[in-house]
């Protein structure tokens, strides 16, 4: 009997390792230990062994149960580590690029606009939203800029017919045409007389003007306009306002300058340059970018305000011009192209 | 405006001014400076004419001459000087730079020896001062100048031309006495005016009432103020010298000695004026009106312009001879065989020369400055000049008194200020003395002063005619900060007292579109609001199309608003397609404009196209996208908005719609009720007309604007069931064109009856639509997984099975076919 064990178990020693596929182990498995296998027989014939000698070979049939099962239980796990194996296939080559979809882009006017409104948000300007069509009250007349001004000639302004009807556009009288706004400077305006001072807004949006489309001009661009009313605000105040901007968005070596100017909004009005020779492309000591001034009382008459009591400040820039200036571009038509191979360049 | 500097010289001393320092104080004034240029011959110090007395042929060279030049005795009688030049022969005139001169490039001339020989300074040519860009030879002078004249004496003066920008506000600036008013305010020099000598006392001869015997003004509030002024006996011929590089200078061609006095006048006042000669006027009358229809009128530039009714013209008894502030005619112009004058210095108002001048499109340095204001006020004072100037340049007589018709009260404007007030403006100091005399160089004077309780003195300034600009204490701010120096203003920290507020919710709206689309491998675009007409007729229903047009269009691919982005983003495709560009996923947010109940409105809007084929070539192809991946898409578009797309009916999108392929493309919502989304395949016959190649999905989404509207309410928690669940499977054969929400809700509608008080459906789910084998034909089978859950036990078969049997009783009695 023991000899018949030990040659069992040496068979077993020898063939399981051997077996490649998981039926082979299963016919294995029920040769050596199934009903009708070669352990199982050998443990039958424990009834012919004599009654002292039982325990003896009870205890060598156990042993060799054991053995044969750990050795059923090796080949067992290594199939399965082969047929897992087999699943996975070879090892992935880890520098193949990816097929999915990158994630896509922001256009660069959304990325300077939302850099320009965080810059402010955290001095307090919340951004405001106002139509692109827009009557003549609310773009010039409220602005000071009387019905005889050039700027407001079908030659520079666009205008809708006399018979257009806005649903959602309000006039102020009747009689005043529509037209598409051509400075964000309307949207002061409407949030002055919808709401209570003290204000503090940025309103980025379109504007148009008619304009031949080159390198630098575009028939529509965008504006980007931070307005402040509260009491005892001053030009000191206006310039904290410019060199913080700036600052924030340029770095602290950046300077600005006023320049005396005319708009018929505000007074006094400035001209704002910017000393930033340490951006790409910028070959000139100053760049004009954009206007500001201290809110006109006639403004404030106009929206109910009483300019004894309140005062403010407003400024105004191009987003492309800006953009342009932030990263070096040099033809404003790009921001309307949409070539992928610009618009990748910012994200 | 062009500005010249010699000019400025004559009513401000700038002598020691660099012309930079000009330049930056004309910016710093509040004029933008947009060239300078430099004209003539610079400015020779130590060059002087010299006359060479003998010439011999340099000892040691060949090429050179040893020549003795008298350079006058101021600056050492004859010295010896060494020239290589091949004309420096005895008896030439020529500019000697003396040592210690310092040429054009740096070049100081110093006492040398050259080749051994001692020479005392340099002979000169053309090009080595500067003066020509090549030369032969040392330049010869003319006129056998006195030796030792300075060169410059000789030379025709340079002059430094400054072209700037004048704001709308100032046409007191229009002028070289304007603009010399500013810079000797700035420089803190005296400001000289043009002396008059006329005075109409002064005047003797008789009138000529065969000439003018009287001006007539039909049009009182158009022309407050005419004057006529006869003279007779001129002489035409050219302006002096000076004169006609003056209006050169500027860009003025000079003409005769009559239209350049008019041309000097209006450059030096401001004031535009006129001159007629006297013979070609019909009658002896002027007569100020307003033009008949249809009358003509040949202006100075050659050009028969027909007159619209009422614009203002200055006629004689027959005809229009000057469009009023605008142009005169050729005919009744100075011309060379002109001998009598009248001279026309009159106020127009703006409006009516504005009004002319847009309707005949004819723009002059007149009509600039009238439309821009002109200071009535100084009215005489040029028309004095004006004669003063045809006197002395051409002559002749005045002949009676000036005609003078109308008038108005005289000017007379004060501002109370206190430096106080302009200080807390500011929010920085300047000293009151400061103040007031920034403010007194202006030409405005205290007329009183006056102590006030707390804030110092109070000024009261009487402000000049010409400054109508200046009317508040605020305006007076500007005046004194512009004076000021606005590099001065200080940098300060700034201030932001809590304001507390949200952005717009439309600004959230774009931004969270944005953040999702980009996230999705879209590519954020912007294109122009204004679109061709072909174009906006693909995207919007046919009657609405014309509502879109502007009034105004500028060029004729922009002429229409849009009412879709999706335009504009297929266009964007074509350009990537057409440069070889992969881009298979672009999407814009921005304004449309549709039209609801009869009226347009604005409309806030986000839309995305996604080509099927990405245009990538991929070693691992993934899905092609197709109607399902839009319809994703648009319903986080609608989500964002607050709008679960898909608890909202949708359609198939109904003809006429030029843009959607039929039967390929689906619609939500109204925009008549606030909003809209439309979704599904391009339609290919535009794709194709386009030049796009593959197929297009495309979705639209667009809300009302004031619709957007900031996060709702938190939803409260719904307690979930921690039960498992029981699943059955159940499959509906239905006719093909059955909408798949119609089976679902009918499925869900039953599954909900079914089950009993204590537990309830969780979902349905369809997870396979078939056709084919076992199914009729026109008919398809939808699956769709039941989870059933209770919130409290698990739940046995028997129960499930109890309601999933009656759900599917239900079904059949409704008329539904269960697939076994």
């Amino acid at each position: 009997m023991q000899d018949q064990l030990a040659a069992l178990l040496a068979k077993a020693a020898a063939e399981l390792p051997a077996l490649a596929t998981r039926p082979d182990f299963e016919a294995a498995k029920a040769r050596f230990v199934g009903p009708n296998g070669e352990l199982t027989a050998l443990m039958k014939q424990m009834g012919t062994v004599p009654k002292e000698q039982k325990p003896a070979v009870g205890k060598l049939i156990n042993e060799a149960k054991t053995t044969l099962q750990s050795h059923l239980d090796a080949a067992l796990s290594r199939l399965e580590a082969a047929e897992l194996a087999a699943r996975l296939g070879p090892a992935i080559d880890p520098t193949l690029p990816s097929p999915d979809r990158a994630p896509g882009t922001f256009h660069p006017l959304t990325l300077v606009r939302e850099e320009m409104t965080r810059i402010l948000r955290k001095v307090g300007f919340t951004v405001v939203e106002g139509p692109e069509v827009e009557t003549e009250y609310y773009c010039f007349d409220a602005l000071n800029t009387p019905a005889d001004h050039p700027a407001r000639d079908a030659q520079d302004t666009f205008y809708l017919p006399a018979s257009a009807r806005f649903g959602n556009v309000s006039k102020k009288t009747p009689g005043e045409r529509y037209l598409l706004r051509t400075h964000t400077s309307s949207v002061q305006i409407r949030t002055m007389l919808k709401g209570k001072p003290p204000i503090r807004i940025v309103s980025p949006g379109r504007v148009y003007r008619r304009d031949t489309t080159d390198a630098t001009h575009s028939a529509n661009f965008h504006q980007l306009e931070c307005l402040y009313v509260d009491k005892n605000v001053t030009v000191r105040d206006l310039k904290a306002l410019l060199d913080y901007i700036f600052a924030s968005l340029l770095g602290k070596e950046t300077k600005t300058r006023f320049r005396p100017h005319y708009f018929g909004y505000t007074e006094p009005s400035f001209e704002v340059d910017l000393s930033a020779t340490h951006l790409p492309k910028v070959n000139k000591p100053w760049i004009e970018i954009g206007g500001c001034g201290m809110v006109d009382p006639v403004v404030f008459q106009d929206v109910g305000y009483d300019p004894e009591i309140w005062s403010g400040y407003a400024f105004g820039m191009g987003l492309e011009r800006l953009a342009m200036l932030l990263y070096g571009i040099d033809d404003i038509r790009y921001f309307y192209q949409n070539d992928v191979r610009f618009l990748r360049q910012f994200a | 405006m062009k500005l010249s500097r010699s000019w400025l010289q004559d009513y401000v001393d700038l002598s020691e001014v660099t012309a930079d320092d000009i330049s930056r104080a004309i910016t710093f004034l509040g004029f933008e400076v947009e060239q300078v240029v430099h004209t003539g011959a610079p400015h020779f110090e130590l060059v002087v004419a010299g006359r060479i007395l003998t010439r011999e042929k340099h000892p040691n060279a060949d090429k050179l001459s040893v020549c003795t030049v008298d350079v006058g005795p101021a600056h050492g009688g004859v010295r010896t000087i060494v020239c290589g030049a091949p004309n420096c022969d005895a008896g030439n005139h020529v500019p000697v730079a003396l040592p210690g001169a310092v040429l054009p490039g740096d070049f100081v001339i110093k006492e040398a020896k050259v080749r051994g020989q001692a020479s005392s300074g340099m002979m000169c040519s053309a090009k080595e001062l500067t003066l020509a860009d090549d030369a032969q030879g040392l330049l010869l002078l003319n006129g056998e100048p006195a030796p030792g004249t300075p060169l410059n004496a000789l030379l025709p003066p340079g002059d430094v031309v400054f072209d700037i920008e004048i704001t709308p506000n100032r046409p007191d600036a229009l002028s070289h006495l304007g603009v010399a008013r500013e810079l000797a305010a700035w420089f803190g020099k005296e400001l000289r005016y043009p002396a008059v000598s006329f005075t109409p006392a002064a005047i003797s001869s008789d009138p000529r009432p065969d000439l003018l015997a009287s001006v007539r003004i039909l049009a009182e509030t158009d022309c407050p103020l005419y004057t006529a002024t006869v003279v007779t006996g001129v002489k035409i011929g050219p302006s002096p010298d000076w004169l006609q590089r003056r209006l050169a200078a500027v860009g003025l061609r000079p003409i005769n000695n009559v239209v350049d006095a008019g041309n000097y006048v209006m450059l030096e006042y401001g004031q535009p004026v006129h001159a007629f000669d006297a013979a070609r006027l019909a009658g002896a009358e002027i007569i100020v009106r307003p033009a008949a229809e249809g009358e003509k009128i040949t202006t100075l530039d050659g050009k028969e312009r027909a007159l619209a009714a009422g614009l203002l013209v200055i006629a004689d008894a027959q005809k229009p001879v000057v469009v009023a502030g605008v142009m005169g005619s050729a005919e009744a112009g100075v011309s060379a065989t002109t001998t009598d004058l009248v001279l026309e210095v009159a106020c127009f108002r703006r409006q009516a020369v504005r009004a002319a001048s847009k309707r005949l499109g004819l723009a002059s340095d007149s009509s600039y400055r009238y439309e821009r204001g002109v200071d009535a006020h100084s009215l005489d004072e040029a028309a004095h000049r004006f004669i003063d100037l045809i006197l002395a340049h051409a002559g002749g007589a005045i002949a009676g008194p000036i005609h003078r018709v109308g008038g108005f009260a005289p000017w007379e404007r004060e501002i109370t200020v206190t430096p106080a007030f302009i200080n807390e403006k500011l929010g920085f100091e300047i000293p009151a003395e400061k103040m007031r005399a920034a403010l007194e160089s202006l030409e405005l004077v205290v007329t009183r002063e006056e102590p006030t309780e707390a804030r110092g003195p109070a000024w009261t300034f009487s402000i000049p005619s010409w400054r109508d600009d200046l009317d508040r204490p605020i305006d007076l701010v500007e005046e004194v900060v512009r004076l000021h120096g606005t590099e001065k203003i200080p940098s300060s920290v700034i201030t932001a007292p809590g304001l507390v507020g949200d952005d717009d919710p439309i600004v959230w709206f774009n931004r969270r579109v944005a953040a999702a689309l980009v996230g999705q491998g879209f590519h954020e675009c912007v294109n122009y609001t204004l679109r061709p007409a072909a174009e906006v007729a693909a995207w919007t229903p046919p009657a609405q199309v014309a509502a879109l047009a502007l009034a105004n269009p500028f060029v004729e691919d922009q002429s229409h608003l849009r009412s879709s982005l999706i335009g504009g983003l297929l266009e964007s495709l074509r350009l990537n397609q057409s440069r070889g560009v992969a881009a298979s996923r672009l999407f814009e947010t921005g304004r449309v404009f549709l039209e609801r109940d009869g009226q347009l409105s604005e409309c806030v809007a986000a839309a995305f196209v996604l080509a099927e084929e990405t245009g990538e070539r991929s070693w691992r192809p993934r899905e092609a996208a197709d109607f399902y991946t839009a319809k994703r898409h648009a319903a986080t578009l609608a989500a964002l908005a607050g709008i679960e797309l898909e608890r909202q009916p949708t359609a198939l999108v109904a003809a006429p719609a030029p843009g959607w392929q039929t039967g390929h493309a689906a619609t939500a919502g109204d925009i008549r009720h606030g909003w809209t989304s439309t979704f599904g395949l391009v339609d290919l016959a535009h794709l194709k007309a386009l030049g796009i190649t593959g197929k297009v999905y495309a979705g639209f989404f667009a809300i009302v604007s004031e619709k957007v509207t900031a996060d709702s309410d938190r939803r409260g928690y719904k307690p979930f069931s921690l039960q498992p669940a029981a699943l059955r499977d159940l499959a509906l054969v239905v006719p093909a064109a059955t909408p798949a929400v119609e089976v679902q809700k009918a499925v869900a509608k039953h599954a909900r009856a079914a089950t009993g008080p204590t537990f309830a459906l969780e979902s349905v789910e369809l997870f396979d639509l078939y056709t084919g084998k076992g199914v009729p034909e026109n008919h398809k089978s939808l699956a769709y997984a039941l989870t059933f859950r209770a919130s409290d036990r698990t739940l046995t078969d028997d129960e499930v099975n109890t309601a999933f049997t009656k759900v599917q009783a239900d079904l059949t009695a409704a008329g539904f076919q269960i697939r076994k």
